[in-house]
């Protein structure tokens, strides 16, 4: 793997005005605060945190499906935070996105070969019997039956729904594809396939993925490099097996330590941190480190000064003013 | 165990009529949960596990439904009971605990007028009396500050706490059975463990038996002393967890334990299940996983039988012989 950016994000930040307000003053709710990464060509970078952390919006504010309040986002060395709607589009079909849900994603009302087809006529790909025989290309290529083209999406089971969308992602080529929640709509079995089939064609199409779940296990399954967010930030950052392994934020730590796991092995089980209390509303966030008030660790430090994401060896970042594991 | 069981089910089979022909849900389900016993049910989306609950509560009201076999709790046979009979059973015997929080309570009331309702439908205590337990409970399950949030709605509760709400509610009149239908799916990561912690807790203190509903494999490993797998309404293997985990013997567990991927070590490539889930409108006459399974023979047209020993049941034609030189090849 070669260490080519495909894309780089510095300081991005995103604030949603809520529309209660506070003392007359809109309610800002800061959803992303303050996200530095980069997505290097062919890797697949995961990002993990519950719900609320802002995963979703940060993927968005990545490919400028939201404009970002602030911060740039270069993609191709070009900065698309600064472009227009009209200036974007022509970089649109490198950046494909995967929805969670396949049932709301995919036109009810259209045929499947339709939906494919459809980016590929957008973007004048060719003539219309060239399209066709890209779509049966792409049906084949994720596994579904070319005979089926003419149906609708309902005709579909869920696994074969995220096929489609699947399809429809690649069908322009794209250099950056954008999975959020790719399969937790689905039952693990075919969850697995899913999984499989992505892996697949990432090493077919040396595609690049940016991976957005919650779920552990899958995103250390499917992640070369992995970032897990708390509250809008990134906390801590790494090689998926180096970050699993050797967790460094306490928030990470805990995180994986209450995964219920198969005890099918006689290996001895992490230490359970189960943290107390919710996230807190992104509104109205923690002084110092945001993630103080749950943490098992925290000091007074900790409450009034806010740790920065530090470089602790190339490639491992982590933002806390006690990190574990530093051996 | 000695002891009889607290819950009995024999031969559940829950068919719907429907245009496209009988719709069978569940097709012939049989375990037991002993006293103080956590039995896991697992299974994937459609695989029946919730509506065999469903109808051995007598909450499947359809008129097209047809309910079949037999439900004995405590001894007493509940199957086909009148809603009268069932009325003190249901939320004072048995508790349920449901996989959404917020549709298991009603957002025009109260939490605490809701507690209190059941407690005084299901008990002789005063208004007064039933307020102060509902404090105590919410105190119980973990709610801060209970006396202020009684008198909330449940709108103002995050969900993991809406799901403690759920869980004070269930517990209000001593259930000697708690049936949990994937009460942790809709929670975080660290909320569900917050949650699977305090129903642990609880069950020790209160000493009931719960039967948990869950598509998660890791749940159950978490929870469960005993598992039953399910596949297509009918039961694929039944045994201790312990046992089910490490030495599955179904096809079907091979395959739903060899997909999951893991926190603790990663594999290049999952195991998968070809295909799709069966539908329950065309469930074969043989084995029902049969279309999906490497292993098919041709005597799997015929249905196999739960059969095992200790305790560990699967229905499958494979011999033992034959599992050994499949695991063996499969787990080098």
């Amino acid at each position: 793997m070669s260490d080519d950016i495909l894309l780089k994000a510095t300081d991005v930040v995103k604030t949603f005005s809520t529309k209660s307000m506070k003392f007359g003053r809109p309610n800002l709710s800061t959803a992303v605060n303050g996200v530095s990464l980069e997505i290097r060509r062919g890797e697949t970078l995961g990002i993990v945190g519950e719900s609320g952390c802002g995963k979703s919006t940060l993927a968005r504010c990545l490919v400028q499906l939201l404009p970002t309040t602030s911060g740039s986002v270069v993609f191709e060395g070009t900065d698309i935070s600064k472009l227009s709607r009209r200036g974007l589009r022509p970089l649109r079909k490198k950046m494909q996105l995967v929805f969670q849900d396949p049932y709301a994603s995919l036109n009810p009302r259209r045929t499947v070969g339709d939906i494919v087809a459809e980016p590929l006529r957008i973007n004048k790909f060719g003539t219309e019997s060239v399209i066709q025989e890209r779509v049966r290309e792409l049906f084949t290529t994720v596994g579904l039956d070319v005979n089926s083209l003419t149906r609708y999406p309902h005709e579909f089971s869920g696994g074969q729904r995220q096929r489609i969308g699947i399809a429809r992602a690649l069908a322009l080529n794209p250099s950056l594809v954008v999975a959020d929640e790719p399969v937790s709509a689905l039952d693990v079995s075919v969850q697995a396939q899913v999984l499989n089939l992505m892996a697949d064609l990432q090493d077919k199409f040396n595609l690049t993925y940016l991976f957005i779940a919650h779920d552990l296990g899958v995103v250390r399954h499917v992640s070369d490099r992995v970032g897990v967010m708390y509250l809008g930030e990134i906390v801590e950052m790494g090689d998926a097996d180096e970050l699993y392994d050797r967790p460094m934020h306490p928030y990470t730590d805990a995180l994986l330590s209450v995964v219920p796991e198969l005890n099918d092995t006689d290996a001895p089980r992490r230490e359970r941190v189960i943290l107390n209390g919710d996230v807190p509303d992104p509104s109205d966030r923690p002084s110092g480190c945001s993630f103080h008030p749950r943490c098992p660790l925290a000091t007074a430090k900790c409450k009034e000064e806010k740790p920065t994401l530090v470089e602790i060896r190339p490639g491992r970042t982590v933002a806390c003013h006690y990190p574990k594991n530093l051996g | 165990m000695p002891e009889s069981p607290i819950l009995k089910v024999s031969d559940l089979k829950v068919t719907f009529a429907t245009r496209q022909g009988p719709l069978r849900a569940v097709d012939g389900l049989s375990f037991e949960v002993a006293p103080k016993e956590v039995v896991g049910i697992v299974g994937e989306s459609g695989s029946g596990k919730s509506v065999s609950m469903y109808s051995m509560l007598g909450l499947v009201r359809d008129a097209n439904v047809s309910i079949t076999g037999s439900v004995k709790f405590n001894g007493r046979e509940i199957l086909g009971l009148s809603d009268r009979e069932m009325q003190p059973i249901r939320g004072g015997e048995i508790g349920m605990i449901f996989q959404d929080p917020m549709t298991a309570l009603t957002p025009v009331y109260t939490v605490g007028w809701q507690i209190i309702e059941q407690l005084r439908a299901h008990t002789t205590m005063t208004k007064a009396q039933a307020r102060e337990r509902a404090i105590e409970l919410l105190a119980e399950v973990g709610i801060p500050d209970p006396r202020t949030r009684v008198d909330n709605y449940p709108h103002e509760f995050s969900g993991g706490m809406r799901q403690r709400v759920v869980i004070a509610m269930a517990l209000s009149c001593n259930p000697k059975l708690l049936i949990a239908d994937e009460p942790t799916t809709a929670l975080d990561v660290t909320t569900q463990a917050q949650i699977l912690d305090l129903m642990s807790k609880l069950q020790e203190t209160y000493n009931s038996s719960i039967v948990i509903i869950t598509h998660d494999m890791g749940v159950i490993a978490e929870m469960a002393h005993r598992v039953v797998v399910m596949y297509a309404g009918r039961p694929a293997e039944i045994g201790d967890e312990i046992d089910v985990v490490r030495q599955p013997r179904h096809p079907y567990t091979w395959g739903l334990l060899g997909a999951v991927p893991r926190v603790e070590s990663r594999n290049d490539r999952l195991a998968t299940i070809p295909g799709n889930a069966v539908s329950p409108l065309d469930i074969p006459e043989g084995c029902a996983f049969a279309d999906r399974c490497e292993y098919r023979m041709d005597i799997c047209t015929k249905r196999p039988q739960l059969q095992g020993d200790h305790g560990h049941l699967d229905a499958c034609w494979l011999t033992d012989e034959q599992r050994v030189s499949i695991r063996s090849k499969a787990t080098p």
